[in-house]
C-alpha cells in the first residue's frame, strides 16, 4: 500500500456504480449510514487517523460494485 | 379496544402451529396472521409473531431493537442447536466478535474468491451427476442434492478429496439429527464427534502451515492478536455444513419440485433456456423458501399496529409469510418465474434495488443477512443447469407427490421434499 500518512484523504461514493448492496454501512457504521433509498450516506468525508483510514480502505475493499474510493486531497 | 369496534377476526389457536398441517401447508395460517393478527402474542409458546413483509423488513434492519442474540442453549427454543454445532457464531449477537467471525469467512463466498471457485463447483456437479446419468431414473434428494453442496464445502475447506464420502456421511447424519431429533439426534452427535476428531489434527496443521483454503483462513484469523480456540473452529465447521450445505441442498430439491409439480407448464421453457434457473431460484426463495422463520429478542419496548411488544420478548419473524404478503406481491400464491414485482437478480444485503422492486426475504436482510447468498445462487444455478442437460426428457416418476414439508418450521426446520423421483431418457 502506498504511503498514506500526512496527506488529506477524501472518501467518495460513485452513485452510478453503487448497487445499494449495503456492505459499507453494515461493516463500517462509523463512516457510512444507510439512507431510506438504500444508498449510503458518508458520515466522515475526510477520514483522519490510522483507525479511520484503515476502515475507509477496508470499505473500498468490501464494496462489491467498486463504487467507493479514498482519494488524496 | 374501543367498545364501538366490531371484531370480525377469527381467533387463532396457537396450538395450530404445532399441527402437522402447518408443517405441510403453513400458508393459510400465514394469511390469517397477516390479515387479522399482524402482531400476534402467542401466549401458549411465550412468543410474539410478525408476518407482514414491511414489519419483517423493519425488524431485520433494526437489529439494535431486535437482537439476534437469542441463541441460548437453555432457552425456550432450540435456536442455537448448540448441542449439535458446538459454540458458534450465531451465539454472538451483534457483538464486534460476531462481525469479525463473519468477515473471516464471508469474503470466501462472494466476488473474486467465489469466481475462482466456480470451476470446482462445476466439476463436482458433473461428478455427482455421472453416478446416475445412465440409470434412467434418480431420487434427486439422496443422489444429488444431499451430495453436491456438501462436497463443494468440503473442497472449500480444503479437506482431502479421498475423505469426501466420509464427510458426506457425517453431514447427512448431522442434518438428520438436527431435523428429526430422537435416535437421529444420537447418531448426529456421534457423527459430529467423529468429524471433530477427524478435523482436529487438520486444524493444528493449518495453524502451523496455513494454505489458501477456508479452514486455514479460520484457523489463523486474529482478533486483537488472538486466534479462535480449537472448539470454536470445530463449531464453525459444523455450522458451515448446515448453513452452507443443507440450505443449498434443499434449495435445489425445491426448485426441481416446483418445476415438476407446481409449474410443469413452465418447465419446458426453463429447459430451453438454462439462464432461467436463476429466476427459478429467486421465485422459489419467495414462494416457499428453505427457511421460513428467524428469531429475534427485543431490547426495548416495540409499539406496532396498536400492540406493544415488551422488552426482552422472543419474536418470530415469519419470512415465509412476509414473502406471500399481498401488500407487496400481486397474486402472491402463484409461482411465477417472470414476476414483475420481484427483484430477480442477485440479492442485496440492504434489500434495496435500483430497479425499485422488492426482494424476497429468504436470505433475511440487514446486518445478519445470509453470507452465502451469492454462492447459493451460483451453486443452485450451475447444479440445476447440468442436471437439466444430463437428464433428457426429465419428468416426475410419480404423478402425485406428498409435497414440501418441514420437521418443524418454528425451530428453524428447513422446508423441502423428503424424496423426489425423476425419470429420464438415459444418455
Amino acid at each position: 500500500m502506498s504511503d498514506m500518512s500526512d496527506a488529506i484523504r477524501t472518501l467518495k461514493v460513485d452513485f452510478d456504480k453503487c448497487s445499494k448492496a449495503g456492505e459499507c454501512y453494515y461493516n463500517h457504521p462509523g463512516l457510512f449510514m444507510m439512507t431510506d433509498s438504500g444508498y449510503p450516506a458518508i458520515k466522515v468525508r475526510r477520514p483522519d487517523g490510522a483507525g479511520e483510514i484503515r476502515e475507509a480502505l477496508e470499505a473500498v475493499d468490501v464494496c462489491p460494485s467498486g463504487a467507493i474510493t479514498v482519494e488524496r486531497g | 379496544m374501543p367498545a364501538t369496534t366490531t371484531t370480525l377476526t377469527r381467533p387463532l389457536d396457537p396450538r395450530e402451529f404445532d399441527a402437522v398441517d402447518f408443517q405441510r401447508d403453513p400458508f393459510p395460517l400465514y394469511r390469517r396472521l397477516r390479515d387479522d393478527h399482524p402482531v400476534f402474542h402467542d401466549r401458549f409458546h411465550n412468543r410474539w409473531i410478525l408476518s407482514r413483509y414491511k414489519d419483517i423488513e423493519a425488524a431485520f434492519q433494526d437489529s439494535q431493537s431486535f437482537d439476534r442474540a437469542v441463541y441460548d442453549p437453555n432457552g425456550p427454543y432450540e435456536f442455537g442447536r448448540r448441542h449439535i454445532f458446538g459454540p458458534n457464531i450465531l451465539e454472538y449477537g451483534n457483538s464486534p466478535q460476531h462481525r469479525w467471525m463473519r468477515n473471516v469467512v464471508a469474503g470466501q463466498f462472494v466476488g473474486e474468491r467465489l469466481d475462482a471457485f466456480l470451476p470446482i463447483i462445476d466439476m463436482i456437479a458433473r461428478e455427482v451427476i455421472a453416478t446416475f446419468k445412465d440409470d434412467g431414473q434418480v431420487e434427486l434428494v439422496s443422489q444429488f442434492s444431499s451430495q453436491f453442496p456438501i462436497r463443494v464445502i468440503s473442497n472449500m475447506l480444503g479437506l482431502p478429496r479421498e475423505d469426501e464420502a466420509m464427510f458426506v456421511d457425517w453431514y447427512q447424519a448431522l442434518i438428520a439429527g438436527l431435523g428429526f431429533g430422537g435416535e437421529h439426534l444420537a447418531r448426529g452427535l456421534k457423527a459430529r464427534n467423529e468429524m471433530w476428531d477427524y478435523i482436529e489434527p487438520l486444524i493444528e496443521k493449518r495453524r502451523g502451515a496455513p494454505g489458501d483454503d477456508l479452514l486455514s483462513r479460520i484457523a489463523v484469523a486474529e482478533l486483537d492478536g488472538k486466534r479462535m480456540e480449537t472448539i470454536e473452529i470445530k463449531g464453525f465447521v459444523a455450522l458451515l455444513l448446515a448453513a452452507g450445505g443443507d440450505t443449498t441442498d434443499k434449495a435445489i430439491a425445491n426448485m426441481w419440485y416446483h418445476m415438476l409439480y407446481t409449474r410443469p407448464d413452465v418447465f419446458p421453457e426453463v429447459l430451453a433456456d438454462p439462464e432461467l434457473w436463476s429466476n427459478v431460484f429467486t421465485e422459489m426463495m419467495r414462494y416457499d423458501a428453505v427457511v421460513h422463520a428467524q428469531f429475534r429478542q427485543t431490547t426495548r419496548e416495540m409499539p406496532l399496529h396498536g400492540e406493544v411488544i415488551p422488552r426482552g420478548a422472543g419474536v418470530i419473524l415469519y419470512l415465509g409469510a412476509g414473502n406471500r404478503d399481498e401488500r407487496v406481491f400481486d397474486n402472491p400464491d402463484v409461482f411465477d418465474i417472470h414476476r414483475q414485482d420481484l427483484h430477480m437478480g442477485r440479492e442485496n444485503r440492504s434489500g434495496k434495488y435500483k430497479d425499485g422492486k422488492a426482494g424476497h426475504l429468504g436470505f433475511g436482510m440487514g446486518p445478519h443477512f445470509c453470507m452465502g447468498y451469492a454462492m447459493a445462487r451460483q451453486e443452485a444455478s450451475i447444479g440445476c443447469g447440468h442436471l437439466a442437460r444430463a437428464l433428457k426428457n426429465a419428468r416426475p416418476k410419480f404423478a402425485s407427490h406428498p409435497g414440501i414439508t418441514s420437521p418443524s418450521i418454528d425451530s428453524g426446520g428447513f422446508r423441502s421434499p423428503n424424496e423426489l423421483w425423476i425419470t429420464f431418457d438415459p444418455a
